[in-house]
């Protein structure tokens, strides 16, 4: 197999893959657009080597101290989140990853193993890779400074650990990779995962409010599950390491050959997908649902509503379809409430059973309707990316961008409308109903920030528009360009909603916010129709750029 | 070889039509003229400037330099007004994939004007029409390529145009959903509609168009009915025959032999390569 990944054309096929990388990478430089992509990614990177570095460096004390106090079986406490973040983040984070669909190479003759290793290679090339290698590295190094005769060991442990996090990622992929091919599934997929990290939230608060009563149950079950702990990579790793500085070299064998067969069985498995893929199976070719014959359809007149254009009226009807079939979207906009039912279980210091905003109830609508329109940014800031190529209609069809964007947005106002009423039920319900002058404070600001973040995000979806899949989790964040640019309109709100509450607060009058807050909106609103009015120019302007970026395919 | 002066005013003129992407001219002083009631085919090479020149029309592209009027309006001056008289598919079809078929129709309906029954009876029509009503629930992107385009036509005549802007409309489409397609443009010129349509299947453009432009590299080398494309290429080719008696590659149709749109469209555009010319590694 060596022989034939490193024969002289197989390095000839990997020498040319990555030079088109390469000259894709820098292609991508000659737009403005790809330029400023380009610093966003700096700036993302300078995140990911801060976590990376920082966390090898928090890693490598920890490994130091359970090596150098005799503890090193409590290594598998690292262990685990590292093999955690390897597995969960690239599904949170593919946004920020640019895989290669390698099935496309399928047509050159490459042999079965380069094939194998170019899916690996490319694969890999990701964020969690290179901060969990930096994780493990760290942890070596501390190993090495507490036992330097045994850094060479720890190392090699490490490292086979380290592949089979990679070739276990790859091997998950490649095996829901069909089942991902079905639009359906991707959106169950998508709302169960967002599920699974939202159930992550509510277990500190859980343990802190039922703690008490659960904790026999708890230290049975984890007296249980320990043997088991210690089977699996993550135990067995750390097992490896301790019995080795142990001197118990059989031991530290038997639990490296463990590990070892775990990666084989994994290399294994990911091998037999990859090897149907080789021979011509299309991993993301679903089959195509049949037409159940005679199902008839009904047409339903569209909607009508008072005091708009029919087509404005069209645009919102459709931006509520888009949205009533994105299982993703739906779920994150319930988030306010489920923020709300986290503090409600989040105990303050005073071990209030109310939970943390128990003393201070007013805050709870305050907070929940400003969750609302933060997560509400992201339709707002990328409005034209779930149409993808139907903004070629737009620009066909003889309605004004005025028109769209203003439905566009009307949809946006309805459904944060919805969401603040919804919070304001929970509120009720979960702390108790929140004084009038508070909810008139709330209410304004948060219709004065709309209409900022209204004004900013037609721009940011003109000007750094990113096709996105409503449906689809992962890789649907807006472009990098909007995510700093909203973070500076965030900054600005933030900053102006302070200083309303500052001068409310020394009035001793929070309804004194609420005026300041309606004076603004009144400015904002001639602001957002005066920008509204000029958008169809701009608009225009940008139609090849926008056009191009939502088609692609 | 431009066609006799048209009495009626055009449906789609074009002055000077020009548009450069940086230093390429990829339209080049582009002068069209397209009666109300033509099936007018719009053919060229890869590359020649076909679908430029149709995003030009459409208002998907502007114009560097030159004129575009749309049944007597300029383009430039109220493109809403000529948006409301036309008819497009472009190249990606434009449609919303997380729309079903019918909401798709509803909604691009009500954005032409039509009030909400008339759009809703139109959709049921349309899909009826083409065979799409068996899909009530399937979302447009879940739809086949020719369930697509047969969409994105029905889309593109809800509100009844005068003038339909058609970009590459056959490609990809199978036998049964490409005779739909046909039956619909020709029940539209029936009823005094004006096509305009860009395609690389010759057979088709020859079957369905009556009138015919060619364009190549950026320019428009040709434009007229098919005949008077006919007659001047047999006409050119006599007279090259004549001065230069014996050139190779030079073939001159015999009287009353009939040339086909793509022997036309391979004269014109010089499509003919040297018979010596071979790749040194192909067996």
């Amino acid at each position: 197999m060596a022989g034939l990944i490193f024969s002289r054309q197989a390095r000839g096929q990997f020498a040319a893959i990555a030079f088109v990388r390469w000259r894709l990478f820098v292609n991508s430089l000659r737009t403005i657009r790809g330029r400023l992509e380009l610093v966003s990614r700096g700036l993302i990177f300078l995140g990911f080597a801060t976590l990376g570095l920082g966390g090898s460096f928090a890693m490598g004390a920890g490994a130091w101290y359970f090596a150098s106090h005799g503890r090193a079986e409590l290594l598998a406490l690292l262990l685990w989140p590292v093999f955690l973040f390897w597995q969960l983040f690239p599904v949170m984070a593919s946004a920020f990853t640019e895989n290669m669909d390698s099935s496309n190479l399928l047509r050159f003759p490459l042999s079965f193993p380069s094939y194998f290793l170019i899916r690996i290679a490319y694969g890999s090339l990701d964020p969690a890779m290179a901060v969990g290698g930096l994780w493990l590295l760290g942890m070596a190094i501390g190993i090495g400074v507490a036992r330097p005769a045994y850094f060479v060991v720890a190392l090699a442990i490490l490292l086979l650990f380290a592949i089979f996090n990679i070739l276990l990622g790859q091997m998950i992929f490649t095996w829901v990779e069909r089942w991902l091919a079905r639009r359906r599934s991707r959106e169950i997929l998508g709302v169960a995962f967002l599920v699974v990290i939202v159930s992550f939230q509510f277990v500190g608060p859980f343990m802190r409010h039922f703690g008490p009563a659960l904790g026999p149950a708890v230290t049975h079950v984890t007296a249980q599950a320990l043997p088991i702990e210690r089977m699996l990579p993550p135990g067995l790793a750390a097992a490896a390491v301790a019995r080795a500085l142990q001197g118990e070299y059989i031991l530290a064998l038997s639990a490296f050959a463990l590990s070892g067969a775990y990666a084989l069985a994994v290399g294994w498995l990911l091998t037999v997908r990859l090897r149907a893929q080789y021979l011509g199976e299309n991993l993301s070719e679903a089959v195509a649902r049949a037409a159940r014959p005679g199902a008839k359809q009904k047409i339903q007149v569209g909607w009508n509503i008072e005091g708009v254009p029919g087509s404005v009226s069209a645009v919102v009807e459709k931006e509520f379809r888009y949205l009533s079939r994105s299982g993703p979207m739906l779920f994150t906009l319930v988030m306010p409430v489920v923020v709300l039912l986290i503090f409600r279980f989040t105990p303050g210091k005073s071990d209030n059973p109310g939970g943390i905003l128990a003393h201070a109830s007013d805050l709870a609508f305050p907070v929940g309707a400003g969750y609302a329109l933060l997560i509400l940014s992201n339709l707002v800031y990328n409005c034209f990316g779930p149409d993808a190529a139907g903004i070629q209609f737009f620009f066909v069809s003889p309605v004004r961008f005025r028109e769209i964007l203003l439905g566009k947005n009307l949809a946006a106002g309805f459904v944060l409308a919805a969401e603040i009423v919804l919070v304001w039920l929970a509120t009720c319900l979960m702390y108790r109903p929140p004084s009038w002058d508070v909810v008139l404070a709330t209410v304004t600001g948060v219709f004065f920030a709309l209409l900022l973040n209204l004004i900013g995000g037609n721009f940011l979806a003109v000007f750094a528009p990113k096709k996105v899949d409503l449906g689809a989790f992962g890789r649907q964040r807006a472009s990098n360009i909007t995510a700093f640019a909203s973070l500076g309109i965030q900054a600005a709100v933030v900053g102006l909603c302070a200083l309303a509450l500052l001068v409310a607060r020394a009035y001793q009058h929070i309804w004194v916010a609420a005026i300041i807050f309606v004076f603004l909106a009144a400015g904002a609103l001639a602001a957002y129709f005066l920008v509204l009015d000029r958008m169809d120019a701009i608009i225009l302007k940008r139609r090849e750029v926008m056009i191009a970026e939502l088609c692609k395919a | 070889m431009d066609s006799p002066a048209i009495s009626a005013a055009p449906a789609i003129a074009t002055e000077h039509l020009t548009r450069r992407f940086g230093d390429l001219v990829a339209v080049q002083d582009v002068n069209l003229r397209v009666a109300p009631g033509q099936f007018f085919g719009f053919l060229g090479p890869n590359g020649a400037g076909k679908s430029t020149t149709i995003k030009m029309l459409t208002g998907l592209l502007a114009a560097s330099s030159g004129r575009m009027e749309i049944l007597g309006v300029d383009l430039a001056q109220n493109s809403v007004e000529v948006k409301r008289q036309i008819g497009v598919v472009p190249e990606g079809m434009a449609l919303f994939g997380r729309l079903t078929g019918s909401e798709y129709l509803n909604f691009v309906g009500r954005m032409y004007g039509l009030d909400r029954v008339t759009a809703a009876k139109r959709t049921a029509e349309l899909l009826d029409f083409m065979q799409l009503v068996d899909q009530p629930k399937t979302l447009v992107t879940d739809y086949s390529h020719g369930m697509q385009k047969k969409l994105a036509l029905a889309a593109a005549v809800i509100h009844g145009p005068k003038i339909l802007f058609l970009d590459e409309p056959f490609e990809g489409v199978d036998a049964i959903a490409s005779n739909t397609l046909k039956a619909m443009l020709q029940s539209m010129i029936a009823r005094g509609a004006t096509i305009f349509l860009t395609s690389h299947v010759l057979e088709i453009v020859e079957r369905l168009c009556s009138h015919v432009a060619i364009i190549h590299r950026g320019q428009l080398v040709a434009q007229g009915s098919l005949e008077e494309l006919r007659a001047g290429v047999q006409a050119q080719a006599a007279a090259a025959a004549l001065t230069a008696s014996g050139t190779e590659g030079v073939t001159v149709a015999s009287p009353g032999e009939k040339l086909t749109l793509e022997e036309i469209f391979l004269r014109i555009v010089g499509g003919t390569r040297r018979a010596d010319q071979e790749l040194s590694w192909l067996g």
